[in-house]
């Protein structure tokens, strides 16, 4: 048995520990957000936060997370509440700001990618509050185990959406 | 009491109805002269909303909602979420928020069947014909109702006034019932579905409020959200995880299953049919593992029936069969290309060749599949022709479509892959959950999706331009070749030995067909002799397999378009540069539709483009970066397109980086101006990733590209700065597509800037640094 915090919650769980931590968040805990791209830390169609650092999940055991903090993209809203420190109420009606930003941008085209776009996203603004252009694409290309991939090429969507976020965040989470 | 009226010739039959909630609900029945013909065909399966009762539509519900149903799934385009609201929002005269339902792609839950493309169908979608005549049978009632002759009501988001008083559209329906009957034809499951016929009336555009406006997409919070149902998160009661074990080639067949060692693997089964190896347990972990010791352990026999990717087009040029094929002429075609060229002042000789391409959706097809033990079968899947795969189901278990159920989600954009039904997973599925009696998700891992899958295929055109004294093109000559492109056997029914349509053949029509037609309509009509032929061939491998597989085609956004725009767009950069003119000004010298030239002015004037011969430079060599640009022109499903490409190229390596794009669309009416915009910047990054990345790689055995490092694709950092110009024209008076195209674009206008750039041309894709380098150093 192997114990994480998913989203703000401890789990105890079942699965053998070898087993990539992808399969456990979709299966075992039914959650939707990070997908099965290429199982290979290629796409990073899987990305979640371990600690706050992205992580590809099709390739992370699941003792890797043991005693971690995992955050999909379910967590991303509550994640920003905290660290805004609002009631679990608001939590309940506040989309994180990268989600805002990806809605008033209408980045998503097919939208398979993008919760790892968005996890990536979250993992940047958390440590660089305004980044450049150059900043956004050295993290989506360079940055990580591999490039995040997007097939239908929502890239200028993303670096839109990412430079939109950041200037919610910097008002505090109003647009 | 039933009494009926004409609606435009739509015989309308209303009556009182008296129905829990009440609504106005609208639908069609089979009118077509094949259905009267055949009324074994109009008679309705089981498991099919039929398409003469009412709700099968629209509804319109007592509280002002509205429900529209439409065959058609999104992908990605953002269509049916936004255009296709607007458009039925726009003919009912309701508003948009007034459509708060759209359900689509269910087999028995929507009523036209085809695909995932099309979407506006130049202009008059069926969900806009239904839409039209629901309006009038709506205004027939309302007049009725209110004691006002029809030309005498104002119709206004959603209430209908007249004759001093007022009725809301949900008011109006209550206890109401209209069954018209609308001419509608096609066959339900085959690849185009059916058609709405009839002309009803339409919204005159200078009346237009709701089109034109850049609503959201209904989708994209959800999606944003985690809050939506993607078809990989179905799950049923008792269900099974799957992995197959594909064959160790494309032609190879089975000698003997791996054994299964239980104690290892205590859950899982192994199961075989023919030549189609499934491992199953409980959960997907266990599954993965297991099939990968049965697969290490499974013998397969040896086959080589691929000419391998370096010697493609030597295959193409001298092994291929040409000549079973009949020849393809466009319509356009006129003249004597030979005797006009041969008194051509100057002259170009070109032979142009594109590779095969991955559809490479983001994620590995996959399915969900229940057979349950009264023979109906329950697909869960995401693919854009549910109801042709339906039909493709019932052919591979011989039983009848009624006995088939396919559901869709949201999933990975699959860019025409699935277009024709076939997408790999759910026949796979299905085969697996009949052999053990329980629901079965088969779930393919990266490389079989790359491996397995259907191809976008590779083409060469002979192209041949003479020009006369004054620079003019005297004759345009060219012949394309590019083998079958439309293979929809489900791969899994192939392997397994199960019935399924024929091998790609030269009698077949259009589907499984080996004819290549003109698919780039002629725009250049200055020219005076004109001669277009499509050559057609055999997949390559396909004679040499025991499954007449080989590499198996499938349509790819653009399809068949794009490998006959590429070589005719660089082809007249080439000309233009021979006759010693500016590649946009010589276009516009040769055109002469108003909309060609409205695009190449559009994108001439914002992109930055400077008016002078090309090439800017002889023979460029070193390190020193050098640039260029370049230009492409399409029509397409009734939109104009025109692209300017902006490279720098270093000689000495052969490496390019795109630097700006920019791209003129003139589809008309502009539906949704934030949702074109998005597919045309997304179609470009892809049109990017196509010039300088995409190839796909094979030995004689089977396909080698296997991931993302085999079949790169663009990233991030290497996209060019995007510029749209979008150009609405009211006048026109109907809406073209904008989700294919741009897809297609860039690539002929990188070339021709690579041209333009270095003074030497490369005529194939993708422009990789080292082809890129060959041609610059030879």
């Amino acid at each position: 048995m192997v114990t994480t915090t998913v989203n703000g919650v401890r789990r105890e769980l079942q699965a053998p520990a070898d087993t990539p931590l992808l399969y456990v968040l979709r299966n075992d805990l039914e959650l939707s957000g990070p997908q099965f791209g290429c199982g290979l830390a290629q796409c990073g169609a899987c990305s979640v936060l371990l600690d706050g650092k992205e992580i590809r999940s099709c390739i992370t055991p699941l003792s890797s997370a043991a005693g971690k903090e995992v955050t999909t993209l379910e967590g991303l809203p509550a994640r920003w509440t905290k660290q805004k420190g609002l009631s679990p109420a608001e939590a309940e009606e506040t989309l994180h700001p990268v989600q805002q930003a990806w809605i008033e941008e209408q980045t998503p085209l097919c939208g398979f990618c993008q919760s790892g776009m968005m996890i990536k996203a979250t993992e940047l603004l958390e440590r660089v509050a305004a980044p450049s252009v150059a900043e956004i694409k050295q993290a989506f290309t360079t940055d990580g185990p591999s490039p995040h991939l997007c097939r239908c090429g929502s890239y200028t969507a993303i670096i839109a959406a990412v430079r939109l976020a950041s200037s919610i965040m910097a008002k505090g989470g109003a647009r | 009491m039933k009494n009926q009226v004409n609606v435009f010739g739509a015989p309308l039959t209303r009556r009182n109805f008296v129905r829990a909630g009440g609504a106005l609900l609208v639908g069609f029945g089979f009118a077509g002269p094949d259905a009267l013909k055949n009324s074994a065909r109009a008679a309705v399966p089981k498991n099919t909303l039929d398409p003469a009762l009412p709700e099968s539509w629209i509804e319109i519900h007592p509280d002002n909602t509205i429900l529209l149903r439409t065959g058609k799934s999104d992908f990605g385009q953002s269509t049916t979420f936004t255009a296709y609201r607007q458009i039925v929002a726009e003919e009912l005269s309701a508003p948009f928020e007034a459509i708060t339902t759209v359900v689509m792609g269910d087999t028995d839950r929507t009523p036209d069947g085809s695909g995932a493309f099309d979407f506006l169908g130049s202009g008059t979608p069926n969900i806009r014909k239904a839409a039209a005549y629901t309006y009038q049978a709506l205004l027939d009632l309302a007049s009725q109702k209110l004691g006002a002759p029809r030309d005498q009501i104002i119709a206004k988001d959603g209430v209908f006034s007249g004759g001093g008083k007022s009725l809301s559209y949900g008011e109006l329906v209550k206890g109401q019932q209209l069954k018209l009957t609308i001419p509608v034809e096609g066959d339900l499951t085959s690849p185009m579905g059916l058609t709405v016929k009839g002309n009803p009336p339409m919204k005159p555009v200078s009346q237009y409020t709701v089109i034109g406006k850049s609503f959201r997409n209904s989708v994209t919070e959800s999606k944003v959200s985690a809050k939506e149902q993607w078809a990989v998160d179905v799950r049923l009661p008792g269900m099974l995880h799957a992995r197959t074990v594909h064959p160790k080639s494309l032609g190879s067949t089975l000698v003997s299953v791996g054994p299964l060692d239980k104690t290892k693997f205590p859950n899982a089964q192994v199961v075989v049919k023919g030549n189609l190896v499934g491992v199953v347990a409980p959960t997907e972990w266990e599954a993965i593992r297991a099939s990968q010791a049965v697969a290490a352990a499974t013998k397969w026999k040896d086959w080589k029936g691929l000419p391998g990717h370096t010697r493609l087009f030597d295959y193409l040029k001298r092994d291929a069969d040409w000549k079973t094929t009949k020849v393809t002429q466009s319509e356009k075609s006129t003249g004597d290309a030979p005797r006009a060229l041969a008194g051509a002042a100057k002259k170009l000789t070109a032979t142009y060749q594109l590779p095969y391409m991955k559809h490479a959706p983001m994620g590995p097809t996959m399915a969900l599949a229940d057979v349950r033990k009264d023979g109906t079968v329950y697909i869960y899947t995401h693919n854009q022709n549910p109801q042709a795969l339906r039909g493709e189901i019932a052919q591979m278990l011989s039983t009848s479509i009624d006995n088939i159920v396919v559901r869709t989600f949201s999933g990975p954009g699959h860019y025409g892959r699935s277009n024709g039904g076939n997408a790999g997973a759910e026949d796979e599925a299905v085969i697996l959950s009949q052999a053990v009696g329980k629901p079965v998700r088969v779930q393919w891992m990266r490389p079989e999706d790359f491996q397995w899958s259907t191809q976008s295929p590779a083409a060469m055109s002979d192209v041949e331009i003479g020009l006369d004294a004054n620079g003019k093109i005297s004759a345009y000559q060219i012949d394309h070749y590019m083998p079958a492109m439309q293979d929809d056997r489900p791969i899994g029914a192939v392997l397994a030995g199960l019935p399924t349509m024929a091998a790609p053949n030269e009698k077949a029509v259009f589907i499984g067909s080996t004819v290549n037609g003109i698919e780039d309509p002629w725009i250049y009509d200055g020219a005076s002799t004109l001669i277009e032929r499509g050559h057609g061939t055999f997949q390559v491998g396909q004679k040499a397999s025991p499954y007449a597989t080989g590499l198996r085609d499938h349509s790819m956004r653009t399809p068949g378009q794009f490998q006959q725009n590429f070589p005719r767009e660089l082809a007249i950069s080439e000309a233009a540069a021979l006759a010693g003119a500016d590649a946009i000004q010589f276009r516009m010298d040769h055109a002469k539709e108003e909309r060609v030239l409205g695009v190449l002015k559009a994108v001439r004037e914002a992109s930055g483009w400077e008016t002078r011969p090309s090439p800017r430079s002889k023979n460029a060599s070193g390190a020193g970066v050098v640039r260029g640009q370049g230009v492409s022109v399409m029509f397409r499903s009734g939109t104009y397109w025109a692209c300017v490409s902006h490279i720098a190229v270093t000689p000495s390596t052969g490496a390019i980086v795109v630097e700006k794009v920019t791209v003129a669309v003139d589809p008309g009416i502009v539906v949704n101006p934030m949702q074109l915009k998005r597919q045309v910047e997304g179609g470009t990054v892809m049109g990017v990733s196509i010039a300088l990345l995409e190839e796909l790689q094979f030995d004689e055995s089977g396909i080698t590209s296997r991931d993302w490092r085999t079949y790169p694709i663009l990233k991030m950092a290497d996209i060019p700065e995007i510029n749209v110009v979008l150009l609405n024209r009211p006048e026109v008076g109907t809406y073209g597509g904008g989700s294919e195209a741009a897809n297609a674009l860039a690539a002929p206008a990188i070339a021709a800037a690579l041209f333009d750039a270095t003074g030497k041309i490369v005529r194939r894709l993708p422009l990789k640094p080292e082809y890129v380098q060959a041609v610059l150093k030879a």
